[in-house]
């Protein structure tokens, strides 16, 4: 058994362990999770520890790590061939962060679970179920693999919005899901046309492995998706139809402004801990999936749509920020402030330069511990006297001191102050957006400068919120006794609360413990895109 | 007659040699015949006579066509029928299909409390199986309409079987009368074909030649007059109107039947119908006087977005599960363009998954309209929280008929869509681009209502809960084969060796 196997289906384990107890051991539940994801957080570190950091991986099969390969399905298509489906994981500079953040972020989110208090059965095994699919995304490298993975993450998060969500539950969990799925079906009629293009090599068969359909040598002559080929479809030029159909199913979940209006419903309407993972590790599965396939696979089209790409992520810095400042609900703003957060993921990206890409990677990571912290923070308030109006609070600093020391590091690691990893993210995402016009010419220095005016945005609405809620006179909607019912960060909502300062922290400090186990991987993948 | 006198000989012997290979038909036969004999005679002392009697027929039937089943394509009969590894994989469909019949009418209530008894409608099934296996195998226009006819005749009794209350009469009168008109229409079409070309064959070079010398308003008109025949059994969109009201007037077991094993036994015809204007040199069909791609493609694209979008708006669940199988059989007519080993096996492999996911969703649905009266999707509200393990299994069975995995019904969706591009690969034309796209866009609209059950279910809250018991057998079975289509996701070699 391989650790990444482990890793993937320990959850499922416990949901059938979690099915066959009683429920009246149902306040036992949330510490069988809690056990999950704290043996996966140890296997990663684990992982992390022993992880050789010159195996760049990308595009090289031999260089992907704790490699599990396993033939799952042959079909035998007559005329066309067979076909090859395998459970094939592995890891590389670019998966392996995820593997902790999400092993980090379920934890959290299950500490945030203890405020669930209805129907305990069913939702630790959508939880654990939710676990498993995240896991198994970020190390899937069979493109059939990865979109089962990738489709089992809507069902459990479809039913855990819309079980223990808010007053609007049905329409932002329908929506959530509609939204996605409009994205991956198409997806999916490109997956098909890779695997009628790609052969691979050793065996001859029609194959979903992904890094097989990065190599241009392996695709069939004259095929759909073969770039010498030059086939079109309705006119467009294939291989970047099909770059932009996978960039939208991607984007849906990044999101990009205008594919956004799913996230504030979405967010809000959800409880604490699944907002706590839609915004930690689904918008990063968007992400790691428009570097690990759309720019991997399909890098000519990348090239053709950077510009693009890069002005969307400008829009989305924009527009995210502009629109958290107007949000007069605090979740709908930090709901916002991850569109605006997400879009310098984007730019760095666009960027395809060594910095930008890091940059973006680390933004992801940064943004991941940081959004979860401040969903968190959002929950306590709203679990204590259930309201986050901004205006129905003032002065908490003085009612709940430490919980606004927590929210001041939030607040302050989010909008980019030195010394916390969203400072050098961003900053490195911006630097690869400057430099993009000089080393490979695809994003013009405007779009740089206009997205630090984001940064000045999100300071903006930050400092802004903090004064309202934080700062004078302490003035509550709910009086007297609002003032008995929120009382101050308890021992289990500072486990959660440390370890994710300590690492918006640690990487602000140190971003080179993340730096030097990806950049193998991010100078292999700047190589395949800008050839 | 004199000049026939020296073809006697050889023609008896071709069909006393034909009679070994058509042991299963002949099972058929008789054991529709034992079915009568013990319903008359032994109804009173052993009432689950005919019960046994009917399985132990359709084991006998399956395990003897698997016996054939690496054969190659043989002509039986002087070529009316031809037997081949396709039609007996159809059979062995068929023989799915009507074992899950068979054990769900013996656990509906409605049928046990009802005074006519299980045995008619098991000779019924018996017969109508034996015109389904015909069908598969037929390989001349009269017997096409024959054991078409065979099959509808039975099904017009299956849906007035139990005739209680004025909507099932209604139903059943609406599907004969539908029935009768289009068959006619059919057999009109076939006599057309057969006095342009002079031959009932399918398989015979000069029908093709023949057809190709006409102009195309008469060949054209002969060749969709005769599709209209097959269309009805398939209700493809113009001829889908019977579909709802039958579904909804039957008795849910017949309409479970009927969603699935006439439609497969549609699609065997339909292939065996095409197969003549099929040409290997470009893998696709001939298109040198009517492009029947384009047509088949309209009538898809049609279906798909008919049954889907109309589907959005029922409420009645049996309703909304005709119009989804308006959808579905579009979406497998999409496997159809290419005519091949891989379209085939996709076609197979969807149709085997949707047999399950049809009968285990009939079977629940059933289960909880007998325990609770509930036959609305609105009325499902909370029934998810009391009876988990009911509903789980019926979200499964629904997320496999949207085509998400966990559920095998991804794989079986995945196939289609793989040999419809394959399809399109080839011929490069837009409309099956269109198709495909159009496909896509149903999926996600498919999610929209099925997923209203699970969402009134789970999301809503009921007013008076309702607690079942499990103590049934259809819930056991729907909870089986919800199991089987997560299984075969993981492990889908567990059907695929037999295609």
């Amino acid at each position: 058994m391989n650790l990444l196997s482990i890793l993937i289906f320990l959850p499922i384990v416990a949901v059938l362990l979690i099915l066959v107890l009683p429920s009246a051991h149902q306040q036992r539940f949330k510490y069988i999770s809690l056990g999950v994801s704290l043996i996966q957080f140890i296997l990663s570190v684990f992982i992390y520890t022993r992880f050789n950091n010159t195996s760049a991986g990308i595009n090289k099969e031999e260089q992907f790590q704790l490699i599990e390969k396993l033939p799952w399905i042959r079909l035998d298509l007559g005329s066309i061939g067979k076909l090859e489906i395998d459970y094939f994981l592995g890891i590389d500079g670019l998966s392996m962060p995820f593997l902790m953040l999400s092993a980090l972020i379920m934890f959290v989110a299950t500490l945030a679970s203890w405020e669930i208090k209805t129907n305990l059965k069913a939702y630790f095994s959508l939880f654990l179920l939710l676990n498993t699919a995240v896991m198994g995304v970020f190390c899937a490298l069979d493109f059939f693999l990865f979109y089962i993975f990738y489709e089992l993450m809507l069902l459990p998060l479809y039913f855990l919005i819309g079980m223990w969500g808010g007053a609007r539950r049905e329409y932002a969990a329908i929506k959530f899901f509609l939204y996605t799925l409009f994205g991956s079906v198409f997806m999916l009629l490109v997956i098909i046309g890779l695997y009628f293009s790609v052969l691979n090599p050793a065996t001859g068969n029609h194959t979903f492995n992904m890094i097989l359909m990065m190599d241009p040598g392996n695709y069939i002559e004259g095929s759909v998706f073969s770039a010498i080929a030059g086939q079109s479809i309705f006119g467009i030029s294939a291989r970047l139809l099909a770059f932009i159909v996978l960039f939208i199913a991607f984007a849906i979940k990044v999101p990009i402004v205008p594919l956004h209006t799913w996230l504030p419903d979405a967010h809000v309407e959800a409880p604490t801990p699944v907002s706590i993972i839609l915004a930690g590790l689904l918008l990063k599965v968007g992400g790691y999936g428009i570097l690990r396939i759309c720019f991997s696979i399909f890098p000519d089209s990348a090239i053709q749509s950077a510009w693009w790409i890069g002005l969307i992520g400008l829009i989305s810095i924009l527009y995210g920020a502009m629109n958290a400042l107007a949000q007069t609900d605090l979740k709908r703003l930090i709901a916002y402030s991850s569109v605006s957060h997400m879009g310098f993921v984007l730019l760095g990206i666009a960027s395809a330069t060594t910095e930008g890409i890091s940059g973006a990677m680390l933004q992801m990571i940064s943004h991941g511990a940081l959004s979860a912290m401040l969903f968190f923070l959002v929950g306590m308030i709203y679990s204590r006297v259930h309201d986050r109006e901004i205006s129905s609070f003032r002065g908490l600093a003085e009612l709940m001191p430490q919980f606004t020391f927590f929210v001041m590091i939030a607040f302050f690691a989010s909008l980019g102050l030195p010394g916390f990893s969203a400072f050098m993210a961003e900053a490195f995402s911006l630097i690869g957006a400057f430099t993009s016009e000089d080393v490979n010419g695809l994003l013009p220095r405007w779009m740089a400068i206009g997205a630090s005016v984001g940064i000045l945005l999100s300071a903006a609405y930050f400092l802004w919120t903090l004064q309202r809620m934080f700062f004078g006179q302490i003035r509550l909607k709910g009086g007297d006794v609002w003032k008995d019912q929120l009382v101050d960060v308890n021992t289990r909502e500072k486990f959660a609360l440390v370890p994710l300062a300590v690492l918006a922290l640690l990487l602000g400090i140190f971003p080179s413990l993340l730096f030097d186990k990806m950049n193998a991987s991010v100078l292999a993948l700047v190589q395949l895109i800008t050839g | 007659m004199n000049d026939l006198i020296p073809y006697i000989p050889s023609s008896i012997r071709d069909s006393l040699a034909s009679l070994s290979f058509f042991s299963a038909e002949i099972s058929l036969v008789l054991g529709f015949l034992l079915v009568i004999l013990a319903d008359l005679f032994f109804r009173k002392r052993y009432p689950q006579l005919s019960f046994i009697l009917t399985l132990f027929t359709l084991l006998l039937v399956a395990y003897q066509s698997s016996g054939f089943l690496k054969i190659d394509s043989i002509p039986l009969f002087g070529g009316m029928i031809i037997m081949d590894h396709l039609s007996i994989l159809f059979k062995l469909l068929f023989c799915l299909a009507s074992i899950l019949f068979v054990l769900f009418i013996w656990f509906n209530r409605t049928f046990q409390g009802h005074d006519k008894g299980f045995g008619d409608m098991y000779a019924i099934l018996l017969a109508v199986h034996l015109g389904l296996n015909l069908m598969a195998m037929s390989a001349n226009l009269l017997m096409i309409y024959l054991s078409l006819e065979m099959v509808s005749l039975g099904s017009y009794l299956m849906v007035g079987y139990l005739s209680s209350g004025q909507k099932q009469t209604e139903a059943a009168m609406k599907y004969a009368l539908f029935g009768a008109v289009c068959s006619a229409i059919m057999l009109y079409g076939i006599s057309l074909l057969y006095g342009f070309t002079g031959t009932l064959y399918l398989n015979d070079p000069e029908f093709l030649s023949g057809l190709k010398s006409l102009p195309l308003m008469s060949s054209g008109l002969a060749l969709i007059m005769a599709f209209i025949g097959i269309a009805f059994k398939l209700s493809l969109v113009p001829l889908h109107f019977w579909s709802p009201d039958v579904y909804e007037g039957a008795p849910t077991p017949v309409t479970a039947f009927l969603s699935t094993a006439p439609k497969i036994a549609g699609f065997a015809v339909l292939i065996n119908f095409l197969e003549m204007f099929y040409d290997p040199g470009s893998k696709a069909l001939h298109s040198t006087m009517l492009d029947l791609n384009y047509i088949l493609a309209f009538l898809a694209i049609l279906s798909m977005l008919l049954g889907n979008f109309v589907a959005i708006w029922q409420n009645n669940i049996k309703r909304m599960l005709a119009y989804s199988s308006i959808g579905h059989t579009g979406f497998m007519l999409m496997a159809l363009f290419i005519f091949s080993t891989s379209g085939f096996k996709a076609i197979i492999f969807y149709m085997t998954i949707y047999v399950i996911m049809n009968m285990a969703a009939f079977m629940l649905v059933d289960e909880i309209e007998e325990k609770t009266g509930k036959q609305y999707i609105d009325e499902y509200k909370g029934l998810g929280k009391q009876n988990s393990l009911l509903m789980i299994s019926l979200l499964i069975v629904l997320v496999s008929l949207t085509g998400l995995p966990p559920t095998v019904g991804f794989t079986a969706k995945f196939l289609v869509f793989s040999s419809a591009l394959e399809a399109y690969n080839l011929s490069g034309s837009p409309i099956l681009l269109v198709m495909i796209i159009i496909a896509s866009i149903s999926t996600v609209v498919s999610l929209f209502y099925y997923f209203k059950l699970p969402l009134n279910a789970f999301l809503r809250e009921s007013p008076d809960p309702v607690q079942l018991s499990y103590r049934s057998a259809k819930v056991y079975m729907g909870i089986f084969l919800a199991f089987l289509l997560l299984l075969l996701i993981v492990f889908p070699s567990m059907l695929e060796q037999f295609i």
